[in-house]
């Protein structure tokens, strides 16, 4: 641990943590399980959910914050499991449980907390599923780069959707969005050499290696992998899996070409 | 032309007063968003129209709102020599006549509603007179000042609002404007200036309170550059319009509060956040930004000091959220208005990540004051904690519905009975709500409560940006909090879990309640749930939106139990709730009720007791409104 570390108080025990590094990272590495729904590494966190939630006192104050945000400070005192933090966890997967009835994984959460059933009528559309975590906005924007879907709407008529509704141009299909969403929400088919987006009303068509003839990714994955690494056009043909044998010795001139820095 | 010297600022002051008070008849509409609606605008086009038919030598201009919005169209006339004179309630065929009687020398009795002998200068602590006030009234026309809708005001903020014309920087100038702005930069260091700001015990006008010197110095203090300024004028909180009453009457003077806190924190740009549906105010903002900026008083080298600042107007596409700071300055990046954490503050990362000094409407106009009269002039205002004054939009069931500004520490009774003139119809008071939707109720008695940011938060509510509603006994408090959680359900951003879930089931379980579904288990199920949303939301909005659930559990729980355990509307509003019946003995069978009846539930034979349908009847109680004999009976 760097000299400049901070030191608080986790749950009794005292950790160190880098400055700027949150709670949660912390919580981890100490091996204390916080729940998260709208937390993944690879994305900025977002502080929606609000299962993360952990109680902070400095001096005589102290507030609920998101850990997946928060960064303690010297000094402090952080309870990630306190009578505060698991009432306000417990009524917020109340709250996602009436939204999304159906979803194992809240009712798996909730079960861990001991809400087996919502006080509040659940409304309209039973099936709903997505609890708007965020987490496939993410992704499409941060990771894949191509902000294909976003939000819509705001309060109780918020959900996700692609420009107007319509079929997304940017997306790719290359289906991120489905492997990141928690609650499987979100669902593709690969189906007649196409790749249909369900939810976001888009198909893409997919390209067969050239060498095995199998489906291995869309036609607009493909085109951006080319254009993004530079790769030649007889490289991108061919499925990860045959690029070995296909162009063994000689893999480093594909994919050197204009300098590999992207 | 430019003005490079405070000196060249005090000669356009000087030749601006004379023009002012000693040249012709001076005749001013007020023409702000509630002026405009009242019909000044027609007003206004008939005195300019007979003034140039009569071929008068006379002034007509707008002016904005000074505050007693119940009497507009209100106009104010200044003959030379004589007292200002303030008529109210005019209709068009008033004009002729005021016309006449002012081209006379004279005063148009019928309107005329007091009139005031001094021009008062806050800004130079100067009253200045107009002329040999009483001799020229006729009749008993009271002093303005003596009414009670004026006696215990005290405009700073609103020091300029309904005398001068919003659209010409002279006059602004002539009442002092840009001259604290002059002096900041000419003659105080920006320390200087933060330390007089934190000593006047200035507080953040738009909710919060937050003292304004401590977040300039935290500003001046942030590393990284750009910095910015930034003028909060989202303005949302239903029947509050504080805000656009000062930037449509008198717009230059948030553009000086700003160019003295830029200089103070060290920023070049800053930027005005409006929201699209106050379309005068952004006109008057930008004429002024043009102004301003034709004088030199924007751009570069201010008054030949080096500094340079520009401004520009932003325009928020209608979120309430947007109000809330990390929101905003997400909408001002170009991005959805949507909250973020502000475990780091905006102060020391906001707009595109750099420090940001964040203040609302109110705040930035009264700091040229401050800067002009003195910290020690402004901290001998208001309260211990809260100084200087607040305006409050004061609206709802009382008399007297307008704009007050009052000096901080005055009671709500003050406000609503001697300013306000109480409650109409001679109906009992029952509550008011501050602060917004995120505020609360206080019952009535409570209100010999000091008006304080302290005071208010102790009792649940807060001083907000300062909507003021008031309630009468006709009014279910359970009604009330089901109103406010729509607006803010509707609001939320539904960013996080607890606010736009929270706010969409505690709806649900008000609704139901209201319409006769409550149970008994309902009003923990809201405790419950006010408690996490107001522990565990993101943002404010979420964080203080069970506030109006909160406070009127904690003094009308009656009310509720009434609901719920009864199926009783005590206030008889609730339609669910309560039935309309003809009361036999007190029926002439006139058949008005009947006529007036949407939903043809009402029967009967001429001059025999009529009878309604509790089937087909809505509960409109246009039937009860229609009867001239009370001998409709809500239940």
């Amino acid at each position: 641990m760097e000299a400049n570390s901070v030191h608080y108080t986790l749950d009794g025990q005292t950790v160190a943590a880098q400055p700027g590094e949150t709670v949660l990272s912390v919580a981890k590495r100490n091996g204390i399980d916080i729940p998260t729904l709208c937390h993944h590494e690879s994305v900025t966190p977002y502080g929606a959910c609000r299962l993360c939630l952990v109680e902070v006192t400095w001096g005589k104050r102290s507030k609920l914050v998101t850990s997946c945000i928060y960064s303690a400070e010297d000094g402090e005192t952080v309870q990630t499991n306190s009578e505060r933090v698991r009432r306000a966890r417990c009524l917020v997967l109340e709250l996602l449980l009436t939204r999304c009835p159906e979803v194992e994984l809240l009712q798996q959460l909730a079960h861990e907390y001991g809400v087996d059933a919502s006080r509040f009528q659940t409304p309209d559309a039973a099936d709903e599923r997505c609890i708007l975590c965020g987490l496939c906005v993410r992704v499409c924007d941060e990771v894949i780069g191509r902000h294909a879907i976003g939000f819509a709407q705001r309060g109780s008529e918020r959900h996700i959707s692609t420009p107007f509704g319509k079929d997304a141009e940017e997306c790719i299909g290359c289906a991120s969005c489905v492997f990141v969403c928690p609650t499987q929400a979100l669902h593709y088919e690969d189906f007649d050499g196409k790749r249909i987006m369900k939810e976001w009303h888009t198909e893409v068509p997919l390209v067969a290696c050239r060498v095995c003839g199998a489906e291995f990714a869309t036609e607009r994955q493909v085109a951006i992998m080319t254009e993004r690494l530079h790769f030649a056009p007889e490289f991108a043909e061919v499925c990860p899996r045959c690029r070995g044998t296909e162009f063994r010795g000689a893999m480093e001139q594909y994919l050197v070409t204009k300098g590999t820095s992207r | 032309m430019n003005i490079r010297t405070p000196d060249e600022l005090a000669k356009l002051r000087t030749t601006g007063r004379e023009a002012l008070l000693t040249a012709h008849t001076r005749v001013m509409v007020g023409m702000a968003t509630c002026g405009l609606a009242s019909g000044a605008q027609k007003l206004y086009d008939a005195l300019q129209a007979q003034a140039t038919a009569q071929e008068l030598d006379l002034s007509i201009l707008p002016t904005g709102c000074r505050g007693a919005c119940y009497l507009e169209p209100l106009v104010d006339i200044v003959l030379p020599g004589q007292a200002r004179v303030t008529y109210a309630r005019l209709a068009a065929d008033d004009v002729a006549g005021l016309l006449a009687a002012t081209t006379a020398g004279g005063v148009y009795a019928e309107r005329a509603i007091g009139w005031s002998p001094a021009e008062p200068f806050l800004l130079d602590d100067a009253d200045v007179p107009y002329g040999s006030a009483e001799s020229a009234m006729t009749g008993a026309t009271p002093s303005l000042a003596s009414l009670p809708f004026f006696r215990n005001q005290l405009p700073i903020a609103m020091r300029n609002c309904g005398f001068i014309d919003p659209t010409s920087i002279d006059e602004y100038i002539a009442k002092g404007g840009y001259a604290a702005a002059a002096k900041a930069l000419t003659t105080m260091e920006p320390e200087r200036i933060i330390a007089e700001i934190k000593a006047s015990g200035l507080r953040g006008r738009g909710g919060g309170g937050f003292p304004t010197g401590r977040k300039w110095e935290t500003a001046r203090k942030a590393h990284g550059e750009p910095r910015y300024v930034i003028c909060n004028a989202d303005e949302g909180d239903p029947g509050a319009y504080m805000d656009r009453s000062i930037i449509e009457g008198d717009p230059h003077s948030i553009i000086e509060g700003m160019i003295i806190g830029a200089y103070a924190i060290g920023a070049h740009q800053g930027y005005l956040y409006v929201r699209e549906e106050y379309p005068l105010a952004v006109e008057r903002l930008r004429l002024a930004l043009r102004q301003a900026a034709a004088y030199g008083l924007l751009g570069t080298d201010l008054f030949g000091t080096g500094f340079d600042f520009t401004l520009q107007i932003n325009r928020g596409a209608g979120a309430f959220v947007c109000g809330e700071s990390t929101a905003l300055m997400a909408s001002l990046e170009g991005r959805v208005g949507e909250p973020r954490a502000k475990y780091i503050h905006t102060v020391e990362s906001g707009l595109w990540g750099k420090p940001s000094c964040l203040n609302n409407v109110e705040t930035w106009n009264n700091v040229p004051a401050i800067i002009q009269r003195g910290a020690d002039w402004f901290a001998g205002i208001g309260t211990e904690g809260s100084k200087g004054t607040k305006v409050f939009s004061l609206v709802g069931k009382v008399n007297n519905v307008g704009l007050v500004e009052v000096p901080m520490g005055i009671t709500l009774r003050q406000v609503i009975e001697d300013i306000g003139g109480g409650v109409p119809d001679g109906k009992k008071l029952k509550a008011v709500q501050t602060g917004g939707p995120s505020g609360g109720c206080i019952p009535e008695e409570h209100l010999d409560l000091p008006v304080d940011y302290e005071s208010l938060s102790r009792i649940g509510s807060m001083m907000g940006s300062g909507g003021m509603i008031v309630m009468d006994e006709s009014t279910c408090m359970v009604d009330v909090a089901r109103y406010f959680l729509a607006f803010l359900k509707d609001e939320s951003c539904g960013k996080c879990v607890p606010c736009r879930e929270g706010t969409a089931r505690m709806l649900d379980v008000l609704t139901g309640i209201c319409e006769g579904r409550g149970q008994l288990g309902d009003l923990d199920l809201l405790r419950d749930l006010a408690a996490v949303m107001t522990d565990g939301a993101l943002c404010a909005l979420g964080t203080s939106a069970a506030n109006p659930v909160l406070t009127t559990l904690a003094h009308f729980a009656d009310e509720y139990r009434a609901h719920i355990e009864e199926h009783r509307c005590p206030a008889k509003v609730c339609r669910a709730l309560i039935t309309y019946t003809v009361l036999p003995d007190q029926c002439t069978g006139c058949g008005a009720c009947a006529r007036a009846c949407p939903s043809q539930a009402i029967t009967g034979k001429a001059k025999e007791a009529h009878v309604i349908d509790p089937g087909a009847c809505t509960r409109c109680g246009l039937c009860m409104e229609s009867c001239r004999f009370a001998a409709i009976e809500v239940r």
